[in-house]
């Protein structure tokens, strides 16, 4: 019990730490996108080498012999597992409507969904969202920070890592045996790759530096997320306007 | 007897009329906009619904005047390049113009290449800075979440023309411009048109499965 608690307190005050950090790094590499780019290509190359040799061929079986509803349950099962970090980034933003329909979202998908198989809330008007402590840290005025691929992880930004505290306290799996946990652990790994495989195979098909383009495509995802889906349409100009493409009687010239 | 006019029984309707009226120029205004994007959304799910019929090569022929007509491929080449585009030849500029042309026509017939009861719908318009236009658009579909499609419209002065489309908040000039700028550095410009080159090539195929 005492371990327990100590546990606890431990990862809390690192939670704090991550957060007092990010503050400063964001301020210390404002305007540079990805500044340690070549060690997260390193980290890419690896993680796309064991992609292509191990995770997506196993969730290409796993998605040709697994029937639809079995998959879409399994995917609700895990999703269910995550909510209550959604639940705790909404009220962190002061969504406080959302916090309490996410909050009855995820007790009625628990009961009446059967441990969260079944997406129950979903036709009651309970919808379900997307918030991690990324997007917290975005209300809060602190900027995405750093691009930075991780080991294994793949995507992310320096503001959104505290979320692996947050998501990992929250998420029940932390709580049980390893025994149950890494089979567990590895279908969900293998059922969220199945799930991104179309994705992964448009970007196959459309990137020219597959590097540049999953980091553009996640970063302008999140910036999307951290505006719930409506982010201001500012971002056309310095487009247009840095490579003096735009003249001043706003129509754009082909010089 | 002018003061009438002012009383408040006229203020109200007169009011209501002004909002009117400006509610209508500014449809009139995006309108030409909204009906770009909706030939290019008509011919789309025309591809789709034949794509039983049809392979590559004819969903190509059916999308290549569409394309080239409705986007600004000559201004959308030149961003994509950003810098370095000062930097080419006359000849350099026109090849990669048609290239990129290719390259977008290649996209559209490789992508939309089946048909699962999906529709477009238009949902709203915002005029921008500089007399650009963005029309909002989703595609819906019965197995999936809908897809939000933003497209970014200018006007030439002669007719409005497609810049940009942003998927669920990823703009493909952005993508592509940071892409291209990535490559240019480490390998030249020779090196993009061949790395383009085989992407074409590569869509161009049948599907494998």
């Amino acid at each position: 019990m005492g371990s327990r608690t100590h546990h606890l307190a431990l990862t809390l005050l690192l939670l704090g730490v991550i957060a007092l950090t990010t503050g400063c790094a964001t301020t210390r590499i404002e305007g540079e996108v990805d500044p340690i780019e070549p060690a997260n290509r390193v980290f890419f190359n690896i993680n796309e080498t064991l992609d292509k040799h191990l995770l997506k061929p196993v969730a290409e079986t796993y998605a040709n012999i697994t029937p639809r509803p079995v998959r879409t349950s399994i995917t609700n099962f895990f999703d269910n597992l995550t909510y209550l970090n959604v639940v705790l980034n909404a009220f962190l933003q002061g969504k406080l409507d959302q916090g309490l329909s996410d909050t009855t979202r995820f007790l009625f998908n628990s009961t009446f969904g059967i441990a969260g198989l079944f997406d129950v809330a979903t036709p009651m008007g309970l919808p379900e969202h997307e918030e991690d402590f990324g997007q917290t840290m975005a209300v809060w005025g602190v900027g995405e920070g750093a691009y930075l691929y991780l080991p294994l992880n793949g995507p992310n930004t320096i503001s959104n890592t505290p979320d692996f505290v947050t998501s990992t306290l929250l998420n029940p799996l932390f709580y049980i045996t390893s025994t149950i946990l890494y089979p567990v652990s590895a279908l969900n790994a293998i059922n969220k790759r199945a799930n991104l495989l179309e994705a992964t195979n448009i970007r196959d098909e459309a990137a020219i530096d597959t590097y540049t383009f999953t980091r553009e495509a996640y970063l302008q995802q999140r910036n999307y997320l951290n505006h719930d889906g409506n982010p201001p349409v500012t971002g056309y100009d310095d487009i247009f306007n840095d490579d003096g493409t735009d003249d001043e009687s706003g129509v754009l010239m082909i010089k | 007897m002018a003061s009438h006019i002012f009383s408040r029984g006229y203020i109200y309707p007169l009011f209501l009329l002004a909002i009117s009226i400006s509610a209508y120029c500014r449809a009139d205004e995006t309108a030409g906009a909204v009906a770009v994007v909706e030939t290019l959304h008509e011919t789309l799910l025309n591809v789709m619904k034949n794509a039983d019929q049809q392979d590559f090569n004819d969903r190509y022929t059916v999308l290549e005047p569409v394309i080239t007509g409705n986007f600004d491929i000559p201004l959308i080449a030149k961003v994509v390049i950003s810098r370095h585009w000062e930097q080419l030849d006359d000849r350099q500029k026109t090849d990669f113009i048609g290239l990129f042309n290719k390259l977008s026509i290649s996209t559209y017939a490789s992508r939309f290449n089946s048909y699962a009861g999906e529709t477009f719908h238009t949902l709203s318009t915002e005029i921008l800075k500089k007399g650009r236009v963005l029309v909002k658009t989703e595609i819906a579909s019965p197995d999936d979440e809908p897809v939000r499609l933003d497209y970014l419209m200018h006007n030439t002065g002669e007719r409005w023309y497609i810049i940009s489309v942003t998927a669920d908040g990823v703009n493909d000039l952005s993508l592509k411009r940071a892409e291209y700028a990535s490559v240019i550095k480490e390998n030249g410009f020779d090196a993009l048109v061949a790395k383009i080159n085989e992407k074409i090539q590569t869509m161009g195929k049948p599907p494998t499965n």
